[in-house]
């Protein structure tokens, strides 16, 4: 397994005169290998684009090294730039230019020859089903067309390792869907992804791996899988009225040998628990016995959602837009 | 070179389809040149006034005024690009900083010949006599002017990131610049003081040269003072734009 992303204590702190330093991103060490479709998950601000834009060679980190694709951050960042794609979260398609324009543009800049940059671009607009409106001036495009130029122009020189910052943000599902395949299309062929979200689903559903991000620093790692198995079992959330039947319940649950751990949240109580369908009757019968028996009962195989609450304590997706 | 030449023409082909900003810089002088220079005609009797007539005073001026506004709001094309992520799309190519930095510079100098062309032909329209060589020299120092003002422009768009405090700083110095340069009125119709702080304003010997050129007393010694100015300028302007290019933009 050869690194394609190799990283030591990088760090990254904005210094903003007359205020106090912001340390975005805090000693991360990562290794990434080729091949992989690697994610990084967390809350806006915590630091996942500071990280992702110090690999691609958008800034200089204040402390630490890193290699990418097997090139030194500080000292060889042209060789690094001639072999990685990146998609920003703007994607920076040029307005009043069609899409072939700007792909045309994107493949000169990677020294292609005029006359092979051209079949390069040809090939790519037919291979996405572009040529429809590729040669319409970009902001003529829906958000979900004018995102798969973005990735196109990422891909354009055939990198062997693409970096997507929040590559479905604001897209509608249907376009997201589109996204993920291309993603998925393009690591098949070969290329390593690095990729930053705050979507759950999305690192779900693409990555391989996935560092989850908090205040600058990776606070877990591992497959989507291995790191549901992190966190207590399955999730009972039972619904009341109000809290005072919440606060009744969970004195009646307490000490129940099922229960890992359970948690408040407004009106309804989180119970977690190894095996939730055989958990759940045991737990119906002790709260109906003592008087309180819930409104509601869902019944949740742990999501990312989970490991991130358990490690930090908040939800992933408080100070975002709702899904 | 040749990635500068790509952004250049990139950047051309963008403004030109949207002639906005082309045209934008040039409806100011012409306005000038339609509703000002007319005025001027009764000051040009004045003893003391630096030339025949009132065009022959105001349009080699008009020149370099129009490029220090035309060059120096470059600026706001360039935070518009920050803010599309173009400028950064661009930054993870292999492009050079400063193929990057020259490929804007550029696209900006061809702007301000084009409009330095029409506003010449406007002015001849308007009963300028023209020395065809000493025209030549004047484009050579227009541009050297705009690649000053434009790298300086550039460079504050990336440092302030702001389209207000980017407008706040420009207006806040081309006004200045703009009166004291003499373009308007003979800064030698000035109290001492303002005669003494003119000398200051580079653009101040840009104006005396551009005079000399257009009448054609080509060894006039405000001409070899303005091309050292400028040059001199220019290079640190553009150094500077190169380097704020280098670090890192949001």
């Amino acid at each position: 397994m050869q690194a394609i992303i190799q990283s030591e204590r990088l760090s990254k702190t904005f210094v903003v005169r007359g205020r106090r330093p912001v340390e975005a991103v805090r000693g991360v060490d990562l290794t990434v290998a080729e091949g992989e479709i690697f994610g990084l998950l967390g809350p806006n601000g915590a630091g996942k684009t500071t990280m992702m834009r110090m690999l691609c060679t958008l800034l200089l980190p204040t402390d630490g090294r890193a290699t990418v694709v097997g090139f030194d951050l500080e000292t060889q960042q042209a060789a690094i730039r001639r072999h990685i794609g990146y998609v920003g979260q703007k994607g920076g398609m040029e307005a009043v230019a069609t899409g072939r324009e700007n792909l045309m543009l994107q493949a000169l800049l990677y020294r292609m020859p005029r006359a092979a940059a051209r079949r390069t671009v040809d090939a790519l607009i037919e291979r996405l089903n572009l040529a429809a409106f590729a040669d319409r001036t970009t902001d003529t495009y829906s958000g979900g067309q004018r995102r798969i130029f973005d990735l196109a122009a990422g891909v354009v020189h055939a990198p062997r390792l693409l970096f997507l910052d929040e590559p479905t943000t604001g897209l509608d599902p249907q376009s997201r869907a589109r996204v993920w395949e291309e993603v998925t299309a393009l690591n098949a062929a070969g290329t390593s992804i690095f990729l930053t979200t705050h979507y759950l689903e999305e690192a779900d559903a693409l990555c391989g791996r996935v560092a989850i991000v908090d205040q600058g620093e990776i606070v877990a790692l591992g497959s989507p899988d291995e790191l549901k198995r992190q966190v207590a079992g399955d999730r009972l959330t039972f619904g009341y009225e109000n809290a005072s039947a919440v606060e009744a319940a969970s004195a009646i649950l307490t000490g129940e040998p099922s229960v890992l751990e359970m948690r408040v949240e407004g009106n309804s109580l989180q119970v977690y628990v190894d095996e939730g369908d055989e958990a759940l009757p045991g737990l119906m019968r002790r709260l109906g016995v003592a008087h309180v028996p819930p409104k509601t009962v869902h019944l949740a195989r742990p999501t990312l959602d989970d490991v991130f609450l358990k490690l930090t304590g908040r939800t992933l997706h408080a100070d975002s837009e709702a899904l | 070179m040749r990635d500068a030449y790509l952004i250049a023409k990139n950047e051309l082909l963008v403004t030109i389809r949207n002639p906005y900003w082309l045209f934008r810089g040039l409806l100011q002088p012409i306005i000038y040149l339609v509703l000002f220079a007319p005025l001027l005609n009764g000051v040009a009797g004045v003893p003391g006034f630096p030339a025949r007539n009132a065009i022959q005073f105001f349009a080699p001026g008009l020149l370099i005024m129009n490029a220090l506004f035309s060059a120096g709001f470059e600026g706001f094309t360039l935070q518009d690009k920050v803010e599309s992520g173009f400028l950064e799309r661009l930054r993870v190519t292999p492009i050079n900083r400063l193929s990057l930095a020259l490929g804007f510079v550029l696209q900006s100098s061809a702007t301000l010949v084009f409009q330095s062309l029409v506003l010449i032909v406007c002015s001849l329209a308007f009963g300028l006599r023209l020395d065809p060589a000493g025209a030549l020299i004047l484009l050579l120092l227009v541009v050297l002017i705009g690649v000053t003002m434009a790298s300086i422009s550039f460079t504050l768009a990336l440092m302030t990131r702001e389209g207000g405090i980017l407008a706040g700083i420009t207006n806040t110095f081309i006004l200045p610049l703009l009166i004291l340069s003499g373009v308007m009125l003979p800064i030698s119709f000035g109290p001492p003081i303002i005669r003494t702080i003119s000398r200051l304003d580079p653009f101040s010997y840009a104006v005396d040269a551009a005079r000399a050129l257009v009448n054609g007393a080509l060894t006039n010694p405000s001409i070899p003072v303005a091309f050292t100015v400028f040059v001199l300028l220019a290079a640190l302007a553009l150094a500077l734009f190169v380097r704020s290019m280098r670090e890192a933009v949001a």
